[in-house]
């Protein structure tokens, strides 16, 4: 069974993008445009890790860190954001979060953020990703 | 002529009216008195005939010749009267009438002179006295009742002249004053409806002819005020939106990071997969950068257009799209701001005859002081909807942040006033509220400490577009 990755972003692209090459990858991986219906996910099914965007409307990136440390502490989050700003990533930092990427991301950088988040955890759900 | 000159014109004009009648009521009254000292005269002039008559009566009942003495006596006394006062009988009733008055009284004389020359009593010279004593007291009668005449006819004329005199300088008063109150209160009028129109931000001028009193220079230094203004609004419009753009480009700077990204990211992809993904996929790839390259331009051209200096161009087009382009410029900085946004847009409002870039400016400034007023987050409400009752398309921006002390609220609009604690250059809402004032609108504010604030817009709908 693979690794499950959750990409929660208003912007379709990102979801798109990081799914078709996470995929290739071997990872399973599901994409949101808001946070409320990615997080009624989580309570069916336990992801690894959740990328998620800070700025959304509704509930926003913080919001997500923190419904994701309650429900399921072992899945690591991983923080995109369009703007960086010493205050958000502070309040990131102390929900514990993982990773934090400005945007434009790296698509190399964050999957390397994503295989070492699978690698302290374990390999919770199984063996090292691999093509 | 100069005002000044035209008062004292006119004062010339009715003092010399008041000398003319005035000397004209003397000379009346003169004349007047003149009569009356006469009359008197004339009066004992009657006298002395009535007497010479009350003689001869006597001398007819009693046939006492003493009575006829007497007559004489009189009639010589009268005769010094007469001469003594001679030029006067004359000037009243002439040369002829003297002389017939003489002599009648000279007749009068011989017949009475002729009876006392007998004693016997002669009926023919009695009949000759009495006739001559009757002409001569008609005479006189005649005399006094004609000078009583003149007398009365000089009252008359001058009651009448003194009334026309009365009205005429009443006439005269009223046309100069109606004339110069006139050339005073016209400009002052213009003046005032000017200045007013000024202060609502619409820099007409006085199109009238200048007048060439002392309202002209007046009236070319308010007008050339007027025109100073209309340019410097421009400048200062101008200078508040370039204000208000340092705060939105940093908000659309990072509403840029994200086509960039996203760009980014189908680069990377596309890079990464290249053999893997089918002739189809790459092509859905290069739609999607082509696509977020089209949203980057979009944004760029937004702040282009809001930052260029445009005179004011009025045209038909319907607010909520002037209000979904103004939100486009400020959501990522409502974003940055925790600021939840509610639209809440009246279908169907008739299209208004504005400057979309302005009115957007003005919303933008609303929108951009509602999230400066929210430092912790809240809630900002633009409402648009239609008020038929009174042609208005009103537009609320209405924040939940701290609020205007009330005390403020009624210098907010004036120019250069500021409740922001840093930053602020008291020119934004002064500017709106020009911007909507030449729009024919108006822009008001309602606020309470701790609750929010709310700014209405109203903007006039065309009349030909009715409300219905």
């Amino acid at each position: 069974m693979s690794e499950k990755i959750m990409i929660i972003d208003d912007e379709k692209i990102v979801g798109d993008m990081a799914r078709i090459s996470l995929e290739e990858d071997g990872y399973e991986v599901e994409t949101f445009l808001t946070a409320a219906p990615a997080l009624e996910r989580l309570k069916e099914a336990p992801f690894d890790v959740v990328v998620t965007d800070l700025k959304m409307k509704g509930i926003d990136g913080l919001e997500v860190l923190r419904a994701v440390r309650e429900m399921s502490p072992k899945t690591k989050v991983i923080m995109i954001t369009a703007f960086a700003n010493l205050d958000v990533a502070i309040e990131a930092i102390k929900g514990d979060v993982f990773d934090f990427f400005p945007k434009p991301v790296r698509i190399k950088e964050l999957k390397e953020s994503i295989r070492k988040a699978l690698a302290q955890n374990g390999g919770q759900n199984g063996e090292q990703p691999g093509k | 002529m100069r005002i000044e000159r035209k008062i004292v014109f006119s004062n010339l004009i009715n003092l010399v009216l008041i000398v003319a009648i005035g000397s004209f009521a003397i000379s009346y009254l003169n004349s007047i008195s003149e009569q009356a000292t006469f009359l008197s005269i004339a009066d004992s002039l009657n006298a002395s005939f009535l007497e010479m008559r009350l003689s001869e009566k006597n001398y007819f009942l009693f046939n006492d010749n003493t009575a006829l003495k007497s007559i004489q006596d009189r009639i010589s006394q009268t005769q010094d009267q007469m001469n003594s006062v001679r030029d006067d009988i004359v000037r009243v009733i002439g040369q002829d009438g003297y002389n017939e008055l003489q002599n009648r009284l000279n007749s009068y004389s011989a017949a009475v002179s002729q009876a006392g020359a007998t004693d016997a009593r002669d009926p023919q010279t009695e009949e000759t006295i009495r006739e001559a004593g009757r002409q001569l007291k008609d005479s006189s009668d005649a005399i006094t009742g004609q000078e009583r005449q003149h007398i009365e006819h000089n009252i008359t004329r001058s009651k009448e002249l003194l009334l026309l005199a009365i009205g005429a300088v009443f006439v005269s008063a009223l046309v100069v004053s109606r004339s110069i109150s006139g050339k005073i209160i016209g400009p002052i009028r213009q003046i005032e409806r000017l200045a007013k129109s000024i202060s609502a931000g619409n820099f007409k001028k006085i199109e009238a002819p200048i007048p060439r009193d002392e309202f002209g220079p007046v009236i070319e230094a308010i007008n050339s005020m007027s025109e100073e203004l209309e340019e410097r609004e421009e400048e200062i419009i101008q200078s508040k939106k370039l204000a208000s753009m340092g705060v939105l480009v940093a908000g659309v700077a990072h509403e840029l990071n994200n086509p960039v990204n996203n760009i980014s990211m189908v680069a990377q992809a596309y890079d990464e997969l290249y053999d893997k993904l089918t002739p189809q996929q790459r092509r859905e790839f290069m739609q999607k950068v082509d696509r977020e390259t089209g949203r980057i331009k979009k944004i760029v051209d937004n702040l282009l257009d809001y930052g260029k200096p445009k005179e004011p161009n009025p045209r038909e087009v319907g607010i909520n799209s002037v209000i979904g382009k103004s939100m486009q410029l400020v959501q990522n900085t409502l974003n940055i701001s925790k600021i939840e946004t509610t639209l809440d847009l009246a279908e169907g409002l008739p299209e208004l005859f504005v400057d979309d870039n302005q009115i957007q400016q003005v919303l933008i400034n609303l929108i951009l002081n509602a999230a400066q007023a929210m430092e912790e987050g809240g809630r900002l409400t633009v409402k648009s909807s239609l008020d038929r009752e009174r042609g208005m398309v009103d537009i609320t921006v209405a924040d939940t942040g701290k609020g205007i002390p009330a005390e403020y609220l009624p210098y907010i609009f004036d120019p250069f006033f500021s409740v922001k604690e840093e930053g602020g250059t008291g020119l934004g809402l002064s500017v709106s509220f020009g911007i909507i004032k030449s729009h024919g609108g108006n822009i008001r504010v309602d606020s309470k400490a701790g609750i929010g604030t709310t700014f209405t817009v109203e903007l006039p709908v065309p009349e030909e577009k009715g409300t219905t």
